[in-house]
């Protein structure tokens, strides 16, 4: 029988070692995660403790590291190569999980790491040509001596880290998630930049809107969805001459198409659905694009502030996650000194500021993404017809290795557009609304090298400098604040712009008409700018961009007036500004939309609420200032108000088969109250009666009201904004227990102090320029990327309360400041 | 217990010099087929030496800055207390290792009656 003993209790302990060495599904492989000596166990605060000197091979000459109280690097190198194989080594220190993680997402390859789970999205962004996208950019940057130096250099720092480790010194993730980082490169600097077009330069209504145009014609979405909406200022003043000759505009040479009455149906619709992503799809916090997504910048004269310099401001608007998206840094060489957050996977300082100027970002939400309907020759899809021609396509193999599962193949076609994301007979396979058998005609996939834009930012001195820097930056377009120490302040609309007729690309074009296509580029020197305008301040809110007098047509769906209006109306009546009226003014949660139409809509309702619960509600809303304060109960009522009113005013517009109305604004619906009450839109076309305004507001009170005591319960604690937003921060590989709630933060998407339930002011930043230039900032995370460490999510609380940090600027490695804990000297290796 | 201290130092060298988790199976398992008198005794062996060994190293890390990764992971496996991650981690340890130590030994116990049927042939 011992045999039988033998057998029997080695495939136990066999069985239990493989259980205890091996994932199982999302479950992590417990032996190697709980050894002390190299598990999770080793991932704490220790790490945290700055080494006094270490060999980083590659290193031409000695570089200073030095760190402040925060856990902020600051450093200082010999020459250009040191500088930014340093920032290598350090970021890939500070938050090398996260960097490789967002740059295998953005590559299609997740699923090497997660799993099956992955495989969805990671086809998604393989069809949406993120992949190729970056190996165009790369080729750009190889191609500029300068650009392949820094990201070289910076490549090699990172993977002197990586060499480094050992598996006891892996970021945690690697550990749970038991697998290993593989070498850095450049595609994957790409990649991080491709990721940041997405969520910023990928938002589009193409599909929507061409269903909606078929249905309505293109006369009556030109009035609900005008290319000058009210109420917004323009963030070039739309009197600001022009300071160039323009080109001549391309012309229409189609006529606009009239309404067939009821929208295309399903069978022949470019949209044969907009179904939710299956289930259990998993998606990366942070990667996400949709309207209202949005940031802040402005800068004030001199002439309007306290000490006479000016003062730049800025507050990006981005997905909150854990770690955070940016990371301080403090980078000085011969010829550069400056100071801002980066993204933990490229090298140079993307917002900040130097000793002479200092700029900011919101991003300019233009038309840069086209779709265009192709008419393929035969089921190979192997040519399709353009300008009276047959043309080949090409096909890219996608090779999706799945983790524990295997390979998948995807053959994505390529036309000369771009990729066709969706092929006609395919379901949906992407939360956005890819119009199906379109090809995508996206700026992002055109090489370009937006790193040579900020390393002369990083440097620039002057005004001329500024502009020369932005030459290169073509995409995602940015509005990009300016402001120096020798008083002046500027903004750019920069990017590079396709030169269309207007309206062109609001729906989907044909493929088969080259007349369809972008003809040129809009000069660079042609852009939307304005330099030291009369009123001394200059601002964006990613609104609109210029009024009726700029000669080109550069896109149409721009974010709402909300914040840009109170941005302007605080700025015009500001005199003798500090910088403490800044950092308090990046925490305004006015809503100028309430402010606009709650006494109108509490007139309507004075003498309509049923009820206690309703009675109470419209008492908050009457004793209501318009804040967007976490504690109070008001916003809650008005948000969701305002959701039924655009609910029951919209809805049933829609025709035939379309699927949903696409959204007018909330300036047009401002504008509707106020000024058209009796407005068409306002009447149910469900019922016989003709309703107006009153009614519609009336039913969508009682509506809203019904909802919110359905969802939270009585009226009382549950209600407050708050706790009904939500705000999280969500761990970037979604495992729980690492990310945080924040049901005090105030604010919402569209006042100044955006904190939204799942984006958020990402890096709020306040500079004043002067002979000594000095500076506040903070966002929603911390420097380090270990959630073992202190300094994981510091800033959050400070953050969520509106409390920036003076940022510590330092002009030597050896000066003196009282902040400076630790100083790292690193070598080259022989 | 000198055969628990044994593991246990032998174990601890081999961890402190290479990242494998399963010296904590090979280590009682080797002690098991050496020298244990009984599969019970083979058993306590590896547990309490894995156990201890995994036990004492993870409380004092935890006491040593690594008490938020621990609060963090027992929120991940949905434990309520950071110190349960201590109990999970030596239990996970003890319970290897003493199947294991009883493998060592049933194989050996096993092997060496085989031999002995070999020399009475």
């Amino acid at each position: 029988m011992r045999w039988i003993r033998a057998i029997v209790s080695l495939v136990l302990a066999a069985a239990v070692f493989w259980g205890l060495d091996n994932r199982h599904g999302t479950f992590p492989a417990l032996g190697k995660l709980l050894n002390p000596f190299s598990g999770f166990w080793q991932n704490g605060s220790r790490s945290d403790a700055v080494p006094e000197k270490l060999v980083v091979p590659g290193l031409r000459e000695e570089v200073r590291v030095v760190w402040d109280a925060r856990h902020v690097p600051h450093i200082f190198a010999q020459n250009d190569h040191d500088l930014y194989l340093a920032q290598g080594y350090v970021a890939a220190s500070l938050r090398l999980w996260q960097m490789e993680f967002q740059a295998l997402y953005t590559a299609g390859r997740i699923s090497e790491v997660i799993g099956p789970l992955g495989l969805q999205r990671d086809r998604f962004n393989r069809r949406f040509g993120l992949p190729w996208a970056a190996e165009n950019a790369v080729r750009a940057f190889r191609e500029d001596p300068r650009t392949r130096e820094i990201v070289d250099a910076f490549t090699a720092g990172v993977n002197a880290y990586v060499r480094t480790l050992g598996r006891k010194g892996l970021p945690v993730e690697y550990k749970i998630l038991d697998y290993k980082p593989e070498p850095w490169t450049d595609l994957k600097c790409a990649l991080l930049l491709k990721a940041m077009s997405y969520s910023l330069a990928s938002y589009n209504q193409d599909a929507i809107m061409t269903q909606a145009k078929a249905a309505l014609g293109e006369e009556a979405l030109d009035r609900l969805f005008p290319f000058f909406p009210p109420l917004v200022p323009p963030v070039i003043p739309p009197e600001t001459p022009l300071d160039f000759t323009p080109l001549p505009v391309p012309a229409r040479e189609k006529p606009a198409e009239p309404a067939i009455g009821a929208a295309i149906t399903p069978a022949d619709s470019l949209l044969s659905g907009f179904d939710a992503p299956p289930s259990g799809t998993f998606l990366m916090p942070g990667f996400q694009t949709g309207p209202g997504i949005g940031s802040n910048n402005w800068a004030v004269s001199g002439k309007l502030t306290r000490s006479g310099f000016p003062i730049l401001c800025n507050d990006m608007h981005l997905g909150l996650s854990l770690p955070a998206i940016w990371y301080e840094i403090q980078l000085s060489a011969p010829g550069v000194n400056v100071r801002g957050v980066s993204f933990p996977g490229a090298p140079l300082v993307i917002a900040g500021y130097n000793e002479s100027v200092a700029w900011g970002f919101t991003n300019g939400t233009d038309d840069v993404l086209d779709w265009y309907d192709i008419t393929f020759r035969d089921d190979s899809r192997a040519e399709y017809l353009h300008g009276g021609e047959w043309r080949k396509t090409i096909l890219r193999e996608e090779r999706i290795k799945v983790r524990s599962g295997a390979t998948v193949v995807d053959r994505v076609i390529y036309t000369g557009y771009g990729p066709v994301v969706r092929p006609k007979d395919e379901p949906s396979i992407a939360p956005a609304s890819i119009p199906a058998g379109a090809a995508l005609r996206w700026l992002a996939h055109d090489a370009s090298d937006e790193f040579s834009a900020l390393y002369a930012l990083n440097r620039a001195g002057t005004y001329a400098g500024y502009v020369a820097a932005l030459k290169t930056w073509d995409c995602p377009s940015q509005n990009i604040v300016y402001a120096d120490r020798d008083g002046t302040i500027a903004i750019w609309h920069n990017g590079k712009f396709p030169l269309r007729w207007k309206g062109q690309g609001r729906y989907v074009l044909d493929g088969a008409d080259p007349r369809d296509e972008w003809r040129g580029w809009i000069p660079h020197e042609q852009a939307p700018h304005v330099k030291d305008p009369e009123r001394g301040f200059v601002s964006s809110a990613n609104q609109l961009p210029t009024g009726p007098g700029y000669p080109y047509y550069i896109g149409w769906d721009y974010a709402s007036f909300e914040r840009a209006a109170r941005i302007n109306e605080l700025l015009a009546d500001a005199r003798n500004v500090t910088p403490a009226d800044m950092i308090r003014m990046q925490g305004d949660v006015l809503d100028v939309r309430a402010r606009a139409v709650l006494p109108r809509l509490l007139d309507i309702l004075r003498n309509e609420t049923a009820g206690e619960t309703e009675r109470m509600c419209f008492e908050e809303l009457r004793a209501w200032n318009f804040e967007w304060w976490a504690a109070r109960i008001a916003p809650t009522v008005f948000d969701e108000l305002w959701t039924e009113i655009d609910r029951s005013t919209w809805q049933d517009e829609k025709k035939g088969d379309m699927k949903r109305m696409p959204v007018p604004a909330s300036e047009m619906m401002v504008d509707l109250i106020m000024n058209s009450p009796e407005a068409e839109y306002f009447d149910d076309r469900t019922t016989t009666e003709r309703e107006t305004l009153t009614e519609i507001v009336q039913r969508a009170f009682h509506a809203a009201v019904a909802n919110i005591e359905k969802r939270l319960g009585r009226f009382g604690e549950a209600w407050k904004w708050g706790g009904v937003k939500d705000t999280s921060l969500g761990h970037l590989g979604q495992i729980p227990g690492f990310g945080r709630k924040l049901p005090e933060a105030d604010g919402v998407g569209h006042v100044i102090n955006a904190i939204d339930r799942s984006w958020a002011p990402s890096w709020r930043m306040v500079v004043e320029l002067g002979p000594e230039v000095r500076a506040w900032g903070n966002y929603p995370g911390g420097q380090s990327g270990n959630p073992g460490s202190r300094f994981y999510d510091d800033f959050v609380d400070d953050w969520a309360a509106g409390k920036p940090y003076e940022l510590v600027f330092l002009r030597s490695a050896d000066e003196p400041n009282p902040a400076v804990v630790g100083r790292t000297v690193m070598r080259g290796g022989k | 217990m000198t055969a628990i201290l044994v593991c246990l130092l032998v174990m601890l060298g081999l961890q402190l010099l290479t990242p494998y988790w399963w010296w904590v199976m090979i280590v009682p398992f080797a002690c098991g087929a050496a020298a244990a008198r009984s599969g019970w005794k083979a058993f306590r062996t590896g547990f309490f030496a894995a156990g201890l060994l995994w036990l004492g190293s993870s409380l004092f890390l935890y006491l040593t800055g690594s008490e938020l990764i621990a609060t963090r992971m027992a929120r991940m496996f949905g434990l309520g207390r950071s110190w349960l991650m201590i109990v999970a981690t030596a239990l996970v340890a003890a319970v290897a290792a003493g199947i294991s130590g009883y493998a060592g030994y049933a194989v050996r116990a096993f092997v060496k009656k085989s031999t002995k049927n070999e020399d009475i042939s």
